[in-house]
């Protein structure tokens, strides 16, 4: 599990906060980290993983969370010290030659102003989406 | 009056936060004006007032995912004054734990900074095909560095890790010192860990990445040497000795040709000698040292800037790469955008000699972790963070909460060099061309990059925010307008 985002930025910390959750339930066979953004460092971790999921806040969504697959896409966005999980995927791939099963869980958020803590709305969402993350990593743990 | 026409590039890309860049010419295709902008407010500054001052050191490393220790360990050292435990009263321990944390993020930021972002432009060529010309297309073209590039960050988050007690937003400085020490099992992981992820590695890998860029400045001397090239002010810290030293020193600029504008100045004075100009059409500010007036104090920070103050580089193989690179300008100032990325990579190269003979120091086991004396409503703390000088004042009221921040971060200083380099690129790239092409609109891009900007700690911007371009023209009439 990859949370990222900024916590100092009130739901952009859904994505870490959700990892330091799931990290104190302490899920057999379950690695979570987070960070303020995807680097390249996190192709070697993903590389070393057979499912990664990548955990981010997401804008504008109209159900509490979406769930997809993440391709390894060899386009860059537009800032690349903070890669997207697509390129993070992609570096895996070429530099380590893996291709783990990866996922990402966009969570919904409502306030992105300076400040810490997330919204009501937000955890709120936050408590459906780590609901729905844990029966699905029950689902592949060996 | 005909149309003028106004290119507009949004967002730079591979560096933090967003900017717009806007170029103007006229009929002839002349440049009227080139600015970069920077569109989003700041409110950090707003935000930690209220609040106790010993929370600074942890909050205010939410500026910015890349260079949260800079600020964390800039926080505390305002701190320690406000404490009454300011530079030269913490304890050895204390000292050299922030010194190892600071140098650890200096090794984790410049290596993918050259490999992933500045390294696509000069290994795959300023003309290649934006859609490859970024780290998918190095790691394609050059796996080998590519890995080393991945493992050279792994290794300088560890050292971060290690000492800040956590890969982000650490808590390890706090007002007056640290709270942890580093444990023999925690030095020797550094030490004697498993190859390749050991100091020495990280040290011969730092070499060769200066041998990399040498490489391929001797087959493109005109492009490196002339790019975005203009004479300016250069400013850092430097230790009182005129060393190079990332963690503390004094104020230190020199003009284009060497002179010394402020030399052996107590950061606590700064604002007796740095002013910030506001300008209507940008919220970023625009630093300029007070004797020299506002048009003619504007300085560069960063890598080039520290390797034109500093009188030399207190670690052996990096003095030894200095002293090659300042013969490269017969010992004189280096004006030269685009020799940042070489400047980049000798204080790699530094940064990994300094680890290495703080791993091997004993008071790193130290017990004495803080010290307080009297404490006074006032403090400011500079270290000299990859991207340049970061400026950090605060003033606290009775009840020990912070009443004011002023915060100049390194993209900030740089604000006016980076207009500057634009409009370099304007003027001798895009001016008179009847076409615009990809790779013309890259190389001002190029030129912002040699900055390696932060525009996250400028701005306090989200990760992701909308981006607007608009095309005006000559009586600032929208054309048209997209967004993002």
């Amino acid at each position: 599990m990859i949370g990222f985002g900024n916590p100092g930025r009130r739901d952009d910390g859904l994505g870490p906060t959700a990892a330091e959750r799931l990290s104190a339930r302490s899920i057999p066979g379950v690695v979570c980290d987070s960070d303020c953004q995807l680097g390249i460092e996190d192709a070697l971790a993903c590389a070393e993983h057979d499912v990664v999921v990548f955990i981010d806040a997401a804008r504008r969504l109209r159900k509490p969370f979406t769930f997809t697959r993440v391709r390894a896409a060899g386009s860059m966005p537009a800032m690349s010290h903070a890669l997207r999980p697509e390129a993070v995927m992609a570096i895996a791939a070429e530099l380590y030659g893996k291709t783990p099963d990866a996922r990402l869980l966009a969570i919904r958020g409502k306030c992105w102003e300076i400040g810490e803590g997330l919204s009501a709305e937000a955890e709120a969402d936050l408590a459906l989406a780590l609901e729905f993350l844990e029966e699905f990593l029950k689902g592949v743990r060996p | 009056m005909a149309l003028a026409r106004k290119i507009t590039i949004e967002p730079v890309t591979r560096v933090e936060g967003h900017g717009k860049v806007t170029i103007n010419l006229d009929d002839a295709g002349k440049v009227i004006q080139s600015r970069f902008h920077i569109v989003e407010f700041r409110g950090f500054e707003r935000f930690v007032q209220g609040r106790p001052y010993w929370e600074a050191p942890v909050l205010v490393q939410r500026l910015c995912g890349i260079c949260p220790v800079s600020h964390h360990l800039a926080a505390a050292k305002a701190m320690d004054v406000i404490v009454g435990a300011g530079p030269g009263k913490l304890t050895p321990t204390a000292e050299k734990m922030r010194r190892l944390m600071h140098y650890g993020q200096m090794f984790q930021s410049h290596a993918p900074h050259f490999f992933h972002l500045a390294s696509p432009d000069f290994l795959l060529g300023m003309d290649a095909d934006p859609a490859t010309r970024n780290v998918i297309g190095i790691v394609a073209l050059n796996k080998e560095r590519a890995v080393q590039a991945v493992l050279m960050r792994k290794f300088g988050q560890e050292v971060i890790q290690a000492t800040a007690g956590k890969k982000i937003h650490g808590t390890g400085a706090v007002p007056g010192g640290i709270n942890k020490n580093l444990s023999p099992e925690e030095r020797d992981q550094f030490l004697k860990g498993a190859p390749p992820f050991t100091i020495d590695q990280m040290i011969e890998w730092s070499l060769a990445a200066i041998e990399l860029f040498k490489d391929y400045h001797g087959k493109n001397k005109d492009v490196v040497d002339g790019f975005a090239a203009f004479p300016s002010n250069h400013l850092s810290l430097v230790r009182k000795d005129g060393a190079l030293d990332f963690y503390h020193g004094v104020l230190r600029a020199v003009d284009a040709e060497g002179r010394k504008v402020l030399d052996d100045v107590d950061y606590q004075d700064y604002l007796d000698y740095i002013g910030e100009e506001v300008r209507s059409w940008s919220y970023m500010k625009f630093p300029y040292i007070k004797s020299l007036g506002k048009s003619a104090g504007w300085y560069r920070v960063g890598p080039l800037a520290r390797l034109n103050t500093c009188d030399y580089i207190p670690s052996p193989l990096a003095q030894e790469a200095f002293e090659v690179y300042k013969a490269y300008t017969d010992g004189k100032p280096n004006n030269m955008s685009l020799h940042t990325h070489w400047a980049r990579l000798i204080e790699l190269l530094h940064s990994a000699e300094v680890i290495k003979e703080l791993l091997f120091d004993k008071d790193l086991q130290g017990t004495k972790l803080v010290k307080k004396g009297k404490k006074v409503s006032e403090g400011v703390g500079l270290v000299e963070a990859p991207r340049g000088t970061l400026f950090h004042h605060y003033r606290i009221n009775g009840d020990d909460q912070i009443t004011m921040a002023n915060l100049i971060v390194s993209t900030t200083n740089n604000n006016e060099p980076m207009n500057r380099a634009v409009h370099w690129v304007a003027e001798h790239v895009l001016a008179g061309k009847s076409e615009i092409t990809e790779d013309m609109l890259n190389r001002v891009e190029v030129a912002i990059r040699a900055y390696d900007p932060c525009l996250s700690c400028a701005t306090h911007a989200l990760g992701r925010m909308p981006l607007e371009v608009e095309l005006r023209d000559s009586r600032n009439n929208i054309l048209t307008r997209k967004v993002r």
